[in-house]
């Protein structure tokens, strides 16, 4: 029963490692959104390059998120 | 549940059948949008801006169409409007000499009128006055006959007396003309 | 969310209640074994299939749709009218400008249209997997997606030109480039490609493992346990299927949105921003003016 457990709590060491790593691209991310928003409501009328460019940005953090999804797989 | 250890990898290294499959699918979905969908949307949607914009246009000619038609008519209303107030004006002056010509006209004729009755006045009492004279003279002639028929035999005499009579007469009838002309000349 | 404090609970309550399992999904769905022509380049397995389909479902409808468009349009003419207006309007002409963004608009529709199609298979019944949750068909996009901003580069400023304007950015003082030069570098060859690859596959893989999972626990607690007791939890974990069953339509759309706009923004990034610079700079310039001029009137 014992080994059992721990084998079963191995086999989701990845994904525990994979929700470390997503928290730092989580907080990235949440930053960017919120500070996007607040220029688009101070100046609504360039909203769309705020959101190209914050969308841009989210892309660079985002591939931290990926990469760490990727190698959760790799074994 | 990762029931086999090593697949988790498998799930990012591509196979070639899959690789092959979708080139093929995106060659053909780039030829498809490319030669084929975007064209014919496109034509579709420009042949419609095309058709709006010329509706619009038409629409913008024929307001300016109207417009001139308007500014048309409202000119040709100012120009009857003056020709109105000429005519009125002509007919205002045509009538105020009609009156004037018929005033005088009136006036001539009536003045031709009393003179026509003046002069008609004038011939019969001159017409009656002969008439009275002669008469007079008649009665007086046989009163005077009549009166003097036992003194006077013969008739030289008695003519002599008669002219003699009718002269002194006629002095007085003269006189009393006179003054009979100058009251109505006045 | 709350069904899955229902799901996670109930699963434990289940080890301990039976030594049965839900019929979870596994990766496994994602690398099926190929049914047809197996061995040799043309091998189809089911997720293939599911693309041919859905190529092959796009190319009618659509290309219906574009041989009987009318000038005053059918419903569906204008549901199709208005996704192109938007990939035009919002994606190419927001990002790329509109004068220089003309010749990518059938570009970026291609993506667009073609991505939504194929990741809206996760939710239709019998294929309930999207075509795009292998990794060769986002790869072979994003590679799409490359080519066409390496092109785009090379034909504003030349190889050269455009290589110089990528590695050495203007204003950075000469040493920072030893460290940006190799960044860019793998930025714009590998960087770009896996992100928007890997973005799109594990939105795709991540979507459907919820709804099997949430279904498959259904099913379990509905048809597959002895007791009745777990009902609730069932109940439970189909209104976590049906909302992400919704979830999976919106992830569609906005995968497709993203892995449109950031082809948009690579390539307008390729052409460089002088032109457009300016334009944005005069429209902007001129709007407070007329609002100034409103409020003071």
């Amino acid at each position: 029963m014992g080994i059992a457990t721990l084998a079963a709590v191995s086999g989701n060491v990845d994904i525990l490692g994979y929700g470390l790593a997503a928290l730092g691209p989580a907080i990235a991310m949440g930053l960017m959104t919120a500070k996007a928003l607040e220029s688009t409501a101070r100046q609504p009328e360039v909203a769309g390059q705020l959101r190209t460019l914050m969308l841009l940005g989210i892309a660079f953090v985002e591939v931290l998120a990926l990469l760490a999804f990727v190698l959760c797989f790799v074994k | 549940m990762l029931t086999q250890a090593a697949s988790g990898i498998d799930l990012f290294l591509p196979e070639t059948y899959d690789i092959v499959w979708s080139l093929v699918i995106l060659a053909i979905l780039i030829f498809f949008f490319a030669k084929f969908f975007m064209p014919k949307m496109n034509k579709v949607l420009d042949e419609r801006a095309q058709r709006i914009q010329g509706r619009m246009d038409q629409a913008e000619q024929v307001q300016k169409e109207a417009e001139e038609l308007k500014s048309e008519y409202e000119q040709r209303l100012a120009n009857a409007k003056s020709e109105a107030s000429h005519i009125r004006e002509d007919a205002r002056a045509e009538a105020s000499h009609i009156r004037e010509d018929a005033r005088s006209k009136a006036d001539s004729a009536a003045k031709q009128i009393t003179a026509n009755a003046q002069k008609a006045v004038e011939a019969q009492k001159l017409q009656a006055m002969n008439a009275l004279r002669d008469e007079l003279g008649q009665m007086a002639t046989e009163l005077a006959s009549k009166i003097v028929a036992q003194h006077l035999e013969n008739d030289q005499a008695q003519s002599d007396m008669i002219d003699s009579l009718l002269d002194s007469m006629e002095k007085d009838q003269d006189s009393a003309q006179t003054s009979t002309n100058s009251t109505n000349n006045q | 969310m709350v069904s899955f404090v229902g799901l996670t609970t109930a699963s434990g309550l289940m080890h301990l209640a039976s030594a049965k399992q839900p019929d979870y999904p596994t990766i496994e769905d994602f690398l099926p074994k190929p049914a047809l022509f197996a061995g040799t380049p043309f091998a189809i397995n089911r997720i293939i299939l599911i693309r041919i389909i859905l190529t092959v479902v796009i190319l009618v409808v659509l290309g219906l749709t574009a041989s009987h468009a009318k000038l005053i349009p059918s419903r569906w003419q204008s549901v199709v009218e208005y996704g192109l207006d938007f990939v035009r309007e919002s994606i190419v002409y927001d990002v790329i400008g509109k004068e220089r963004g003309k010749r990518y608009v059938s570009t970026i529709t291609t993506i667009f249209f073609s991505i939504f199609i194929f990741n809206l298979g996760a939710v239709i019944p019998f294929a309930n997997m999207a075509a795009t949750a292998t990794i060769c068909a986002p790869l072979v996009f994003a590679l799409w997606s490359v080519y066409n901003y390496w092109a785009a580069g090379i034909r504003a400023h030349g190889l050269g030109g455009f290589l110089r304007e990528e590695l050495f950015p203007a204003g950075i003082p000469w040493p920072i480039y030893i460290l940006l030069a190799p960044i860019n570098l793998i930025e714009i060859t590998l960087i770009r490609p896996f992100s928007l690859t890997v973005r799109l596959f594990a939105n795709m893989l991540s979507g459907h493992l919820l709804v099997g999972m949430c279904l498959a626990a259904t099913q379990f607690f509905f048809i597959e346990t002895n007791t009745k007791i777990f009902a609730p939890f069932g109940v439970l974990t189909l209104a976590g299927g049906m909302f992400m069953t919704c979830f999976e339509i919106f992830v569609a759309g906005l995968q497709a949105y993203i892995f449109s706009i950031l082809t948009a923004s690579y390539i307008s990034m390729s052409l460089g921003e002088e032109e457009e610079e300016e334009d944005k700079k005069v429209s902007q310039a001129a709007q407070p003016a007329a609002q100034l001029a409103a409020v003071s009137a």
